[in-house]
């Protein structure tokens, strides 16, 4: 099938497609739970992620209201000071563990990974089930467990205070987090061979989105960081129940020992966060300006490095622990070389902007805002690898600020880009984008609003992790929480919206973006088995042209035929 | 569905007694390892012992596990997670090394 | 399955998946390595004297019979690609009984630790003495934590053979097990390779 006649049976322009009489997507596989709860097809194992994800965000999301709530006096008065670590304990761990790592990866990933490259499904469907699960059960025991009682240790679980002091329910908090650990370990398995080997015909490694680059390198470091974060938590158990371990200078052992381990995992999955997103912003970038990506293969080796190096700067977490100054200054070069990566992607973005044709699209309007939120992010990233100024702005909201720019301004609004982005091909409708421009745009402002006053905090001294603070940082927490507030009602209308679109929104046809890519070259929603007939791959990626927009990408090469 | 093997040339598979040599070989770097421990040789006493565990686990991948047929992925695969593991601890050991007492 | 005649091989997906199944399992146990590295950094001689207390019989045995077990399940592997199932139906059990030896083995060696009160646990007593009680203390916590781990995996690796031996009589499905077998033979003998690095870290330190 040449892209031509794609264009032709696939126009935005035409009426919808009529679907051809025994026709149906995956979404008619059966109605019922069990149909859902037994399903091998990635794109329900996608929407199952999706779903459980958003209750975690959510749930996630009231312990930032409440943060926020006791932030936005000086007086500890809200809740007690043992509530309050309580309480940022578990916004952290729901957040990092069973929000942000698998929400672009299993979801996007899961759903659009075998449709990018031509293929049926998954390497291993049932270990995709199976991954689930294990999901769903640890992250569900945990939360319970959080409730319950909580956790006061911090989502980092540092000793000494983990292993000897805290009177909480450390023990079950690993456990549940080991186990879903091992979610994302299958994951990322099933990615990498996936990946290798169920490539379409013809479907070279540099003719790949750059998405599917962004998911294996992702998958690269599910594999490789998650195990050691899985042991390191069972050897903290083990010191916490049987008194004895090598992380107690008591006993002999070294509590940076804990450090190295838990960052050289926590470290690398800050990529797992945001690398996806960065995949993302290629996918949404191209479309919306109709251009081919500035320098593919400089972007697809720029993934790989950062996802290399990325392993190497973990100690720049520990700058102030007790490590030796010779560390100190290893990874703090090394940090600064992990930003050039990544600043080669933002200066491609931008280079694909330029002398593009744009369109304001609700998932161009959150990817421009990925690009400079996350911009913003990784600079005041580089302050704080610089070992002097860390010294003075570790350990207060100038970090709280920086990671929450690449998280939330970045992963997050990447992710909702994504969403937005590819609505209509999971869903097979169209959402409202006068709403949805609105939200992203009412997301972006009170996103702003909320994070950054916190840089200003933490350059004042403002401490982070404090439920209580001094007066003159009173104003900056106001404006902080205000902001906070204008986000949470943000992130809320997308979920109004698109949830009425499921059942009131306009039928999309195949490709209503006009968009590259194989998952565009089948039905929305796709049928179980996602082609009719194989795919046949572009001659390259983002094939785009940008003095004609309206044309589908592909289709000005062979126009000249 | 899949693309073209990467290899080209035939591989001639293992005979049985290839196996039993391996084994031999197995046995005598433990005895090897066994012996030398016993010997003081101070410092070299652990690299030894670790170069010999290092034979031995090549014997056991190259061999027993069919690296030597094995795709370049899998062989890849099967080094990664070694060189990880040495990144992580040298880098910790460039801290643990040069902390002033 | 049939490799009689040479022939190119190349991996299954399963095998690809399995292989980084194992890069991640080499992860895991790198962090218990990690661990003794950087305590054995801080310890050296407390490190030395404990670990002379380990049974160096049982222990070097326990290698041999571990590494024969590999040799076996290799050869089920290849006996089942020759078509020679009744080969596979002894060596598969013999890499059980193998397999299952070691345990018993590394039982009656925890027995003996626990009777020379060798156990770092608070509330037991710990038989050691020296200038650094606590290093050797962490000697022993490492070496239980890590065997104990490894006969963790080991113990799976039985279940897994013993499944196979079940898959290979009823002879349902040759090429699958063929396949499954291979599978379960990978991860044998990482478990074996773990040991092979486990064996001189924690009884051959200083036996002079």
């Amino acid at each position: 099938m040449t892209s031509l006649s794609a264009a032709e049976a696939a126009s935005a322009t035409a009426p919808a497609m009529p679907a051809p009489a025994a026709a149906s997507s995956y979404l008619d596989e059966g109605f019922n739970l069990w149909s859902w709860l037994t399903t091998k097809d990635h794109k329900r194992i996608a929407i199952l992620y999706a779903v459980s994800i958003t209750a975690f965000f959510f749930l996630g999301g009231a312990a930032a209201t409440l943060i926020r709530l006791e932030l936005a006096t000086p007086q500890g008065d809200i809740v007690s000071a043992e509530t309050y670590n309580k309480i940022f304990t578990a916004h952290g761990v729901i957040m990092v563990w069973f929000f942000l790592i698998p929400s672009i990866p299993a979801t996007l990933g899961n759903f659009l990974l075998p449709l990018m490259i031509g293929a049926r499904d998954l390497a291993f469907p049932r270990l995709n089930l199976l991954s689930w699960y294990l999901y769903v059960a640890g992250a569900l025991f945990t939360v319970g467990m959080l409730i319950a009682g909580g956790v006061d240790t911090g989502w980092t679980f540092y000793t000494p205070f983990s292993t000897m002091f805290s009177s909480t329910y450390v023990v079950y908090a690993l456990a549940g987090v080991f186990v879903v650990g091992f979610s994302s370990i299958l994951t990322g398995l099933n990615f990498i061979v996936t990946t290798h080997r169920l490539r379409t015909a013809g479907l070279t490694w540099f003719r790949l989105p750059l998405f599917v680059w962004a998911i294996y390198a992702t998958s690269l470091i599910l594999v490789l960081a998650t195990p050691v974060l899985a042991m390191t938590l069972v050897l903290l158990a083990l010191e916490r129940l049987f008194g004895i371990g090598i992380f107690d200078p008591a006993l002999g052992g070294d509590p940076l020992l804990f450090q190295h381990l838990f960052w050289f995992y926590s470290h690398p999955a800050v990529y797992i966060m945001v690398l996806p997103a960065m995949g993302v912003a290629s996918e949404v970038i191209t479309c919306f300006a109709r251009k081919p990506v500035f320098g593919y293969r400089m972007m697809a080796y720029a993934i790989v490095a950062i996802a290399s190096i990325g392993f190497l700067v973990w100690g720049h977490h520990m700058f102030v622990s007790g490590q030796s100054m010779y560390a100190g200054m290893t990874f703090s070069l090394l940090s600064y070389l992990v930003a050039i990566p990544s600043a080669i992607k933002v200066f491609n973005w931008t280079a694909t902007l330029y002398k593009g044709s744009i369109t304001f699209d609700a998932p161009m309007l959150y990817l421009l805002g990925f690009v400079g939120l996350f911009m913003v992010g990784g600079m005041t990233g580089l302050f704080l690898a610089s070992l002097a100024a860390d010294v003075h702005l570790t350990d207060t909201y100038f970090v709280v600020a920086h990671f929450h720019y690449i998280m939330v301004g970045g992963s997050v609004m990447a992710y909702l880009g994504g969403i937005h982005y590819w609505w209509p091909k999971v869903t097979g409708r169209l959402y409202p984008e006068s709403w949805a421009r609105f939200a992203a745009i009412l997301i972006f402002a009170g996103f702003n609003m909320t994070f950054f006053p916190q840089y200003l905090l933490g350059v004042a001294g403002m401490p982070r992790r404090y439920h209580q603070y001094a007066p003159e940082f009173q104003l900056l927490n106001v404006l902080s929480s205000a902001g906070a507030a204008i986000l949470a009602l943000g992130y809320l209308l997308p979920l109004v919206y698109l949830s009425w679109s499921l059942m009131r929104g306009k039928r999309a046809p195949p490709n209503p973006w006009n968009a590259a890519g194989l998952e565009w070259q089948t039905a929305s929603p796709p049928p179980p088995h996602n082609f009719d007939s194989p795919p046949a791959p572009p001659r390259k990626p983002y094939d785009y042209d940008p003095t004609r927009p309206e044309a589908l990408p592909g289709s000005a090469a062979a126009a000249q035929t | 569905m899949t693309s073209t093997p990467s290899q080209q040339e035939p591989i001639q598979p293992l005979p049985v007694a290839g196996y039993v040599w391996v084994w031999l070989a197995l046995m005598v770097l433990l005895g090897l390892t066994l012996a030398s421990s016993y010997i003081r040789l101070d410092g070299f006493n652990t690299a030894v012992n670790f170069v010999i565990a290092g034979m031995k686990a090549g014997l056991v991948a190259y061999f027993f596990m069919r690296l030597r047929s094995g795709d370049a992925l899998v062989r890849i695969a099967a080094v990664i997670g070694v060189l990880w593991a040495f990144t992580l601890t040298a880098l910790t050991l460039v801290d643990v090394l040069t902390r002033r007492p | 399955m049939n490799a009689t005649s040479a022939t190119v091989r190349r991996n299954t997906d399963e095998e690809v998946g399995l292989w980084v199944f194992l890069a991640t399992e080499v992860l895991f146990f790198s962090v218990l390595l990690f661990g003794y590295v950087v305590t054995r950094i801080h310890h050296p001689q407390a490190f030395a004297l404990a670990s002379k207390h380990t049974d160096i019989v049982l222990g070097s045995v326990n290698t041999a019979v571990l590494l024969t077990s590999s040799l076996t399940i290799a050869l089920s592997s290849v006996s089942l690609e020759m078509g020679r199932r009744r080969a596979a139906l002894w060596l598969l059990p013999a890499t059980l009984v193998l397999g299952a030896t070691f345990l018993a083995l590394k039982f009656l060696e925890y027995a003996h630790d626990i009777h020379e009160q060798l156990v770092p646990l608070p509330w037991l007593h710990f038989s050691l003495s020296g200038p650094d009680v606590a290093g050797e203390r962490l000697f022993f916590y490492m070496y239980f934590v890590m065997t104990g781990a490894h006969a963790v995996h080991l113990i799976v690796g039985l279940a897994l053979v013993a499944a196979m031996i079940v898959k290979v009589a009823r002879n349902e499905n040759p090429d699958h097990s063929c396949g499954a077998v291979e599978l379960t033979g990978l991860y044998w003998h990482l478990v074996d390779i773990v040991w092979i690095f486990l064996y001189p870290m924690l009884y051959l330190i200083s036996r002079t």
